[in-house]
């Protein structure tokens, strides 16, 4: 499938929980119907800090965090798509509005609402992933504690080595954590999926922004999703000997930084991985 | 928790998979924002009939299904809330949208559209018809949901005319659904009462005077009742997963004795669950969650 990431920053005149209640209230319900989505997840950061979530730990697993990473984001969507060309022509008006004689196409679906010059400041640094899916998702009937990892790939590592033993060795270690419900591990490609997506005038495609963007993209090649049902269990999981003593070594092996957040994760779409049944559905 | 099943029939002008884009689609981007909702799944009958994909297996498990039963509805959407309070207060606009002076109350929030997707009604302009009948819920085996469709089927039940209704829930319970719940690959198992008060989920949610108060509102409403009592919701990978489990020697045999012993009817109905609002069952976030 197609992964999009879309690291959005929140508009200047909103608080980070009227960013939330703005992406996922009205935003988030257009988004849902982009023609042809086959999954949506929108990640918030959490209030709490991740060393208020993980206490002692978070300072002993993470490595070279770069200065006010926070600035840069206040949540992500993540898209799922059969293919680019339904990727790219999602943002078109939608047939499925109700009117006085049946089936009506909405055109406010292709702009998503229209709510993106007061939901974000500047365009969403929107890049695809291929994912690897370590431990499938099941999600429970109540919210979950989702905890993602970036990490820098270390300079004297080949990149498909380091994809390769990200998601080999480590994977397989990772999925030892007790209480793990998910484990999905997205590295950043540098195929563009902006170009045909965005208007060309957005500020994504100024020096400005593009700048911006490759100034995130240096801090980080992995983003990893890790699922439990609570924080403690994480914490209580990652201290474990000898898992720690072994997850610390391929740590320092494989990332020249690695850092921690904790995000809500809203289940816009649920991602339906089977192939698409033949009717409307989400 | 508060539970409302809303089955609603289509409007004339939409085919059933137009009806699916309505309601899934733009009704749902309407509705996933109801104040307070803290769960919402779309149900909407499947395209394929289920009966002869059950094969030998459905003479024995469906009894006295009535007929013309999904003519009557198309899909039935299962929302949670809080409590009675929070359900009828949900339609009480709070700021969701990003805008010019920031985080405002979304202007074109409306569900004036409601007619054109179910069943309108051209003398109440803006209604439609819908059976809203509050559920009192038992999670028999929590849900888990992968990243991909699950098949659910939803077996109604009529509970036997000789049973107590105090007795008959303790038995469903306490007998029946202890055993549906040990069917090998079940990903989820809910129970759902009928409410006893075919008005519950109506009172306070809608104005006194709309269409669920008239003569007809409570006839078709009476009517729709009597045809079941309740009903189970299960999840499996598929429907030849059910028919496995639900065939095995065992389970069929104790089942089988208690659904005689327990209904007067008893039939499934395949469903495609969407889900709008994943269900939060925790108490909510101190923040706007969906």
């Amino acid at each position: 499938m197609l992964k999009v990431f879309g690291f959005v920053r929140r508009g200047d005149a909103l608080t980070h929980d009227e960013y939330r209640a703005a992406h996922v209230g009205y935003h988030n319900s257009f988004g849902r119907r982009l023609n042809n989505i086959r999954g949506y997840v929108l990640n918030v950061r959490a209030n709490a800090s991740i060393e208020s979530t993980l206490g002692p730990l978070a300072t002993r697993i993470t490595r070279n965090e770069p200065a006010a990473f926070d600035d840069l984001w206040s949540g992500w969507g993540q898209l799922l798509f059969d293919s680019l060309e339904h990727y790219l022509s999602a943002k078109t008006p939608a047939r499925d509005k109700p009117g006085p004689n049946g089936l009506e196409d909405d055109a406010r679906v292709a702009s998503v609402g229209g709510d993106g010059p007061w939901l974000y400041r500047g365009s969403p640094f929107q890049f695809m992933v291929t994912e690897h899916v370590a431990v499938p998702v099941r999600r429970p009937e109540r919210k979950i504690f989702k905890l993602t990892q970036f990490t820098k790939r270390r300079a004297d590592l080949p990149e498909e080595l380091f994809k390769s033993y990200v998601s080999g060795r480590y994977a397989t270690r990772l999925t030892e954590l007790s209480g793990l419900r998910g484990l999905i591990m997205n590295f950043r490609t540098p195929l563009d999926v902006m170009s045909r997506f965005f208007e060309p005038e957005s500020d994504g495609f100024t020096t400005t922004g593009i700048a911006e963007r490759e100034h995130f993209y240096q801090a980080w090649d992995c983003i990893t999703e890790l699922w439990f049902d609570r924080a403690p269990q994480y914490v209580a999981a990652r201290a474990q000997a000898p898992l720690a003593e072994q997850l610390d070594t391929l740590e320092e092996e494989l990332f020249a930084a690695a850092w921690y957040r904790e995000v809500d994760e809203t289940v816009v779409v649920n991602p339906n991985r089977s192939p698409a049944p033949a009717f409307y559905f989400r | 928790m508060f539970k409302v099943f809303a089955f609603l029939k289509r409007n004339a002008r939409l085919t059933h998979d137009e009806y699916r884009a309505a309601h899934v689609g733009y009704h749902c981007g309407t509705s996933r924002r109801l104040r307070g909702i803290r769960g919402y799944t779309v149900n909407v009958w499947a395209n394929e009939p289920l009966r002869p994909r059950l094969g030998a297996l459905a003479e024995d498990i469906i009894r006295h299904e009535p007929a013309g039963f999904l003519d009557l509805w198309d899909g039935f959407p299962s929302v949670i809330f809080d409590s009675y309070q929070a359900w009828i207060t949900a339609q009480q606009a709070e700021p969701t949208r990003a805008m010019e002076g920031g985080l405002s109350i979304d202007p074109d929030w409306t569900y004036s559209h409601g007619c054109h997707v179910f069943d309108g009604l051209p003398d109440r302009p803006g209604e439609f018809r819908s059976y809203h009948l509050r559920m009192n819920e038992h999670i028999v085996l929590p849900v888990e949901r992968p990243e991909r469709k699950l098949t659910k089927l939803v077996l109604f039940f009529k509970r036997k005319a000789n049973l107590r209704e105090f007795d008959f829930e303790r038995q469903v319970l306490t007998a029946y659904a202890p055993t549906l719940a040990r069917l090998p690959g079940l990903h989820g198992c809910l129970l759902n009462f009928r409410d006893p008060d075919q008005e519950a989920a109506f009172r306070g949610y809608y104005p006194d005077t709309a269409w669920w108060s008239s003569a007809e509102g409570y006839a078709m409403r009476r009517q729709f009742c009597s045809m079941w009592d309740g009903a189970f919701e299960l999840l499996f990978d598929s429907v030849d997963a059910f028919v496995a489990a639900r065939g095995r020697a065992e389970m069929h045999v104790s089942l089988g004795a208690l659904e005689r012993e327990l209904f007067d009817a008893n039939w499934y109905v395949e469903v495609d669950e969407n889900i709008i609002v994943m269900p939060n069952r925790d108490p909510a976030p101190a923040f706007y969650y969906r």
